[in-house]
């Protein structure tokens, strides 16, 4: 065979050594290829499949329900994070993020505590038709809203608006349970004294532990109620937390909500650095959205090709995701809030309304990638999924 | 789904220029991407208002319009320059040692030589020929193989012969006597994985080449605009994309390929495949190694896998001037050590005097965060072993404590840095695994010791008819080589096509 020219520079013969070495010693690489995957199923699995073992009351209208592993096995998580729970409903499949409100301590089973929404497809599902025993598909954790030891204080204030209580109940459930040295402040906004999701636990854990605070705002209090009422306003924290600085701040609830409270705390002179925004799905009514444009009216809709195959009808006020999943189109989605970017599909041509808040990579903006569960037809759309 | 001419497996760099390469040709082109998105490594994330880069350091060989690199050229072939807006930088880097020495180079030869010059004076004379030989190395080196001379001679290319078998360290022992110079002119071995001691000088020499003739660039928008630029481009020269949906098995008849299975289980025929996964998953999963020649399996397990990485990506709510950070790219260094002990700080789990990048963008770039912020990322390189080893329940544990020291190690070089944390991001080699399924969460393929690079590295054809490789895995990591990689590849599908 013809001398490759490289073999005549200097300190080949060396080289040459080695790779005959390494030839007659290599090790292969089966073991490697599968211990990465193994261990990454053990922290993020695509999917889990999980049982309901038990659904516990909360209020008349929220139920918990208590999920445990059928592989026996329920990945770590931080407090604060959700899981994205896939179900099934009729013809449509569907998913719903949910945050685990167990503590992260509690290794047995993730609750997820559902309330009612209005006409909400899956929260009826959940809290109607669910039985003990029914299984169900899930996510592994995922999610930004947690405690980070990197930068955020010792001293955290939560703000929660209805079900917006549940990332905080785990959160509350591990200082408690762990002992962490940390403070929290619960500043939880119901409708009602009744609607008031986990005020018996949360009272009893504030009674106990000096770290643990706790104020139920009532926004329709029952008569002679003693209580914070109303919204949680800046005023409102001004007095129960003394001074703003040092303390981190945590947002979850409604759109309306964010609007709000933001609003208040940068009064108080909050920085932004120290207010965290937990996702809350899509807003009630986009057309109510400041961005939303006037000349399309809420009840339009439109014709959306799909692949450049499938043709569906597709109503401006809802989201692109959820009209695909109606048609049986499904889509990958994990937090249906905007942030996750897992139901990225193209729009080659038409125009869609996205809430300027929906964190889209720049580059995706310009090649006409959105996010399907925040984007709403303003057009007919061809689209890529 | 019918058949189709080629199907690339993967939408990374090398799967990107392959594809449009083939379809610009009117070559029918699917291109399979298991996740949402296409990029691979060369990909961005959102947190909060921020939107973080999470690979491009210093774009190689893109030049100027008047004087263009190797990359600008193909960029122009694929017909995606006019589409992407590239930025220049002006610094090749800095180096901080511990916070006693510090030094800024211009990307610049004349200036960065001076520079060195001034700071190193009793080497004053050793630092002018060094880069001397660091370009009349390259420009032999490329003349040779770049421009393929059909007849390499040892008269005609002294350089090559002496220099492309010799370890980087020889070559700066030579040279200087100094060990903080030697430590500041080795930094970018971190680019390729391995300490000076076991990476040949062609490497350090070619490095400083490109970015000093042909400049280090940034991509406006990151390098998630590059790989959505590519695949739209593919997508309007007729190519199919399906995202979410990697490939199951390569089908392998009779020694050549036959069709690929993809994830939802549907079958698509076709004679040619380009992977752009590791050749370890291609042919011990895609294809099932009792169908791989045992030269081929022999020759893989001869390599080794390369470190993986951790890294902080931090969102700040000042400028970098506030912040305290002045350049795009520093090296951090604790010591002058440039010994394999540097490979053991690579096993190692805890983050410590490890080397680290530095990275801001928002200097030549100040568009790249919202205005009045700026973002940063730090990166070590980690082997992945180490992290197997996390019980799954210390893990988030275990990476915050990482983090923080990395966190204390940046304080040295911007003080200022914590108080403006607005968001924090850590990835680990575990994160690497889970978005790069590359075993042990290696980021650059093979490693590249001299018995395994250059000249030697794994083939981008393989034995098995119709089956090529476009990636880091089979040529140099890094952006530039990883595009050239792909186009590359389609040109030897085209010949092949043509020959038939």
């Amino acid at each position: 065979m013809e001398k490759l020219v490289y073999e005549e520079f200097d300190g080949y013969d060396h080289v040459a050594e080695e790779r005959e070495v390494a030839l007659r010693r290599g090790v292969p690489f089966n073991a490697e290829c599968d211990s990465a995957e193994r261990y990454i199923d053990l922290l993020h699995p695509s999917r889990l499949k999980l049982r309901v073992a038990d659904i516990i009351d909360e209020t008349p209208t929220t139920k918990t329900l208590r999920l445990v592993s059928e592989s026996l096995y329920l990945p770590p998580f931080l407090a604060g994070q959700y899981i994205s729970l896939f179900v099934e409903i009729g013809a449509v499949r569907t998913g719903r993020p949910y945050s685990i409100s167990s503590p992260p301590s509690q290794v047995g089973y993730y609750d997820i505590t559902v309330k009612r929404v209005e006409g909400g497809l899956v929260s009826n599902y959940l809290l109607d038709d669910v039985k003990r025993g029914d299984l169900f598909e899930s996510s592994g954790p995922a999610g930004h809203f947690y405690h980070n030891p990197l930068f955020h204080d010792p001293t955290m204030v939560f703000l929660g608006g209805g079900s917006g209580i549940t990332p905080f109940m785990s959160m509350v459930r591990e200082i408690v349970e762990r002992g962490l040295k940390r403070t929290v402040h619960v500043f939880h906004g119901s409708r009602t004294l009744e609607d008031a999701i986990f005020h018996g636990e949360l009272d009893r854990l504030s009674s106990r532990f000096d770290q643990i605070h706790y104020v139920p705002v009532i926004e329709n209090p029952p008569g002679g109620y003693k209580g914070r009422v109303g919204l949680i306003t800046g005023e409102l924290l001004r007095e129960e937390l003394g001074s703003a600085a040092g303390k981190t701040f945590y947002i979850c609830g409604p759109q309306a909500m964010y609007e709000f409270c933001e609003g208040e705390l940068k009064k108080l002179g909050v920085p932004r650095r120290k207010v965290r925004r937990e996702l809350y799905g899509p807003p009630a009514n986009i057309c109510e959205d400041p961005g939303w444009p006037r000349s399309v009216a809420p009840d339009a809709s439109f014709t959306v090709r799909v692949n450049g195959k499938h043709e569906v009808k597709a109503p401006a006020r809802q989201p692109l995701l959820v009209t695909l999943e109606q048609n049986g189109l499904v889509v990958p989605s994990l937090c249906r809030s905007g942030e996750c970017s897992m139901c990225r599909v193209k729009v080659v041509s038409g125009k869609v309304y996205q809430p300027p808040w929906v964190p889209v990579r720049k580059s995706d903006g310009w090649w006409g990638y959105v996010h399907a569960c925040v984007s709403y037809p303003l057009e007919p759309l061809d689209i890529l999924m | 789904m019918g058949a189709h001419d080629v199907v690339v497996v993967g939408a990374g760099n090398g799967g990107l220029t392959a594809s449009l390469a083939l379809a610009k040709k009117g070559l029918g082109v699917l291109l399979l991407e298991r996740h949402n998105i296409p990029g691979g490594c060369a990909t961005s994330f959102c947190r909060g208002r921020f939107e973080f880069e999470v690979a491009l350091h210093q774009l190689s060989g893109v030049g100027t319009e008047q004087k263009p690199g190797p990359l600008r050229m193909l960029l122009g072939d694929l017909g995606v320059l006019d589409d992407l807006e590239l930025v220049e930088m002006s610094d090749l880097y800095c180096f901080q040692l511990r916070d006693d020495f510090y030094i800024a180079l211009e990307a610049n030869r004349e200036s960065a030589v001076a520079e060195l010059q001034a700071r190193f004076p009793h080497e004053r004379e050793a630092i002018g020929k060094f880069f001397d030989l660091c370009y009349a190395f390259s420009s032999q080196f490329l003349g040779a193989f770049y421009f393929k001379d059909p007849e390499v001679t040892r008269e005609k290319y002294p350089l090559v012969y002496a220099y492309s078998f010799k370890p980087a360290i020889e070559v700066l022992n030579e040279f200087f006597h100094d060990d903080v110079l030697k430590a500041v002119l080795s930094m970018y071995w971190g680019f390729l994985g391995l300490p000076p001691t076991r990476l040949s000088f062609a490497y350090l020499a070619l490095l400083f080449f490109t970015y000093l003739e042909f400049k280090p660039f940034h991509i406006k928008g990151g390098s998630q605009a590059l790989s959505n630029c590519l695949a739209s481009k593919f997508l309007s020269n007729g190519g199919t994309i399906r995202f979410n949906c990697g490939a199951k098995r390569i089908l392998v008849e009779d020694g050549a390929v036959s069709g690929v299975v993809t994830e939802d289980g549907e079958e698509i025929p076709t004679k040619y495949v380009i992977s752009n996964t590791s050749p370890i998953a291609t042919y011990l999963k895609l294809i099932g190694q009792e169908k791989v020649p045992a030269s081929a399996l022999t020759d893989m397990a001869s390599r080794t896998l390369s470190p993986s990485a951790f890294v902080i990506y931090l969102g700040l709510d000042g400028t970098p001037e506030e912040v305290g950070i002045k350049r795009s790219s520093t090296f951090l260094a604790m010591d002058t050590d440039l010994t394999d002990r540097l490979l053991d700080r690579m096993r190692r789990l805890e983050i410590d005097d490890d080397m680290m990048m530095v990275s801001c963008y928002d200097i030549a770039d100040p568009d790249f965060a919202p205005a009045g912020a700026c973002q940063t990322s730090v990166v070590s390189l980690k082997y992945g072993d180490a992290w197997l080893r996390v019980p799954p329940t210390e893990y988030h544990r275990i990476k915050f404590e990482c983090a923080e020291a990395m966190l204390r190690r940046l304080e040295k070089l911007a003080p200022r840095v914590r108080s403006h944390i607005e968001e924090i991001e850590v990835a680990t080699p575990l994160t690497h695994m889970r978005y790069l399924q590359h075993p042990a969460g290696s980021i650059y393929g093979f490693e590249q010791y001299m018995k395994d690079s250059l000249f030697l590295r794994p083939d981008r054809a393989s034995p098995i008819k119709g089956l090529h490789f476009a990636s880091g895995w089979v040529g140099d990591p890094g952006f530039q080589p990883t595009l050239e990689a792909g186009q590359s590849v389609a040109r030897t599908i085209i010949r092949e096509i043509r020959t038939k």
